[in-house]
């Protein structure tokens, strides 16, 4: 238990492994299940009974919460947000989330103001302007 | 959070497997064992998605089964206390009972609120959690809204919200969540959307 007490994402604290891992926003996420789906689907014909209730779920929630649904915007939100001196994990509840404000966009990831970084509030704003301007032109 | 991480499982396989086809059905076995399953340290492994690879096979004493060390990558799920991320609600004001620890919930074991639903994991948001102007309303679709009437919670709306603990056992993630706080709660309601 004494690992778990100390978990905080707010703080960035997720444990090493995590924090060194792949993050993937939701709508990454969606591309690569839905592309597995795809693949199951031409080995059998019936591949609901294949996939778990994990899977479906997943893909579900997925495909309902992601900002972004073409491969090139994906990419594209991805790439702006990998500018700026962001963890992993920062990078993609900013995707995920898509704050609209400054203030919002702290409050989402409190982390991105406590770590003393080159992440002034005017570049937050010229990063989440960014971010908005895909969703505008997808 | 959705992560792509490389794990790694030890695979016992049968002689009989044992042929041309030996990584396929290394492959699919493994799919079959690990793919929806769930722990506390990895969270939920929701697809495997490619195998990095498969280690010298061991030959287990007495039984002629082999062990073979495969690293694998896949996507997981796992909820971190703290978070901040959107879910469904799937229910509102069943009286809960919730089995946690004193230390991360300290309100009594029956509480009342909504449940929503983010991915494979199941967050439960009690009437502590939600703003204090907003009200339970019964009847036909049970729900909660503020004296306005201008907000509604109800199953099915859409909330941002962040998870202020996690209950850990052998199968499952469970998870606390809150709507009180700046930037959180209702995203979208059915009532309303077209």
């Amino acid at each position: 238990m004494s690992g778990e007490e100390e978990e905080n994402a707010a703080e960035l604290k997720i444990g090493d492994e995590f924090l060194k891992a792949k993050c993937l926003m939701n709508c990454e996420v969606a591309l690569i299940l839905e592309h597995k789906y795809e693949q199951l689907q031409q080995m059998s014909d019936d591949p609901t009974n294949q996939i778990s209730q994990v899977f479906e779920k997943s893909l579900q929630y997925v495909k309902r919460f992601s900002r972004y649904k073409n491969p090139d915007a994906v990419r594209q939100a991805r790439e702006i947000l990998s500018r700026y001196p962001l963890a992993e994990f920062e990078l993609c509840v900013l995707g995920n989330l898509c704050p609209e404000t400054v203030e919002e966009g702290i409050a989402m990831v409190p982390s991105i103001k406590n770590r003393g970084r080159a992440l002034d509030e005017e570049a937050i704003e010229k990063m989440l302007t960014d971010l908005s301007l895909i969703k505008k032109f997808e | 959070m959705f992560f792509h991480i490389v794990l790694e499982r030890n695979m016992q396989l049968h002689p009989r497997h044992f042929g041309r086809d030996l990584r396929e059905k290394l492959v699919s076995k493994l799919m079959k064992d690990v793919e929806g399953t769930c722990s506390g340290r990895h969270g939920f492994i929701v697809a495997i998605t490619g195998i990095e690879s498969v280690g010298k096979g061991l030959i287990r004493d007495g039984t002629g089964f082999v062990t073979f060390p495969v690293k694998y990558q896949c996507v997981v799920f796992r909820p971190f206390k703290g978070e901040i991320l959107e879910a469904v609600v799937t229910m509102v004001n069943k009286l809960a009972l919730l089995h946690l620890p004193i230390d991360i919930y300290p309100c009594g074991i029956l509480q009342m609120g909504f449940f929503a639903e983010a991915g494979p994991v199941q967050i439960f948001v009690s009437n502590h959690l939600i703003p204090d102007d907003m009200e339970f309303q019964s009847g036909d679709v049970p729900n909660y809204t503020t004296s306005d009437g201008s907000v509604k919670i109800q199953k099915e709306s859409e909330v941002r919200l962040k998870i202020i603990g996690t209950r850990v056992d052998a199968t499952e993630i469970f998870c606390i969540g809150t709507i009180k706080d700046d930037f959180l709660g209702v995203i979208s309601d059915p009532g309303t959307n077209a």
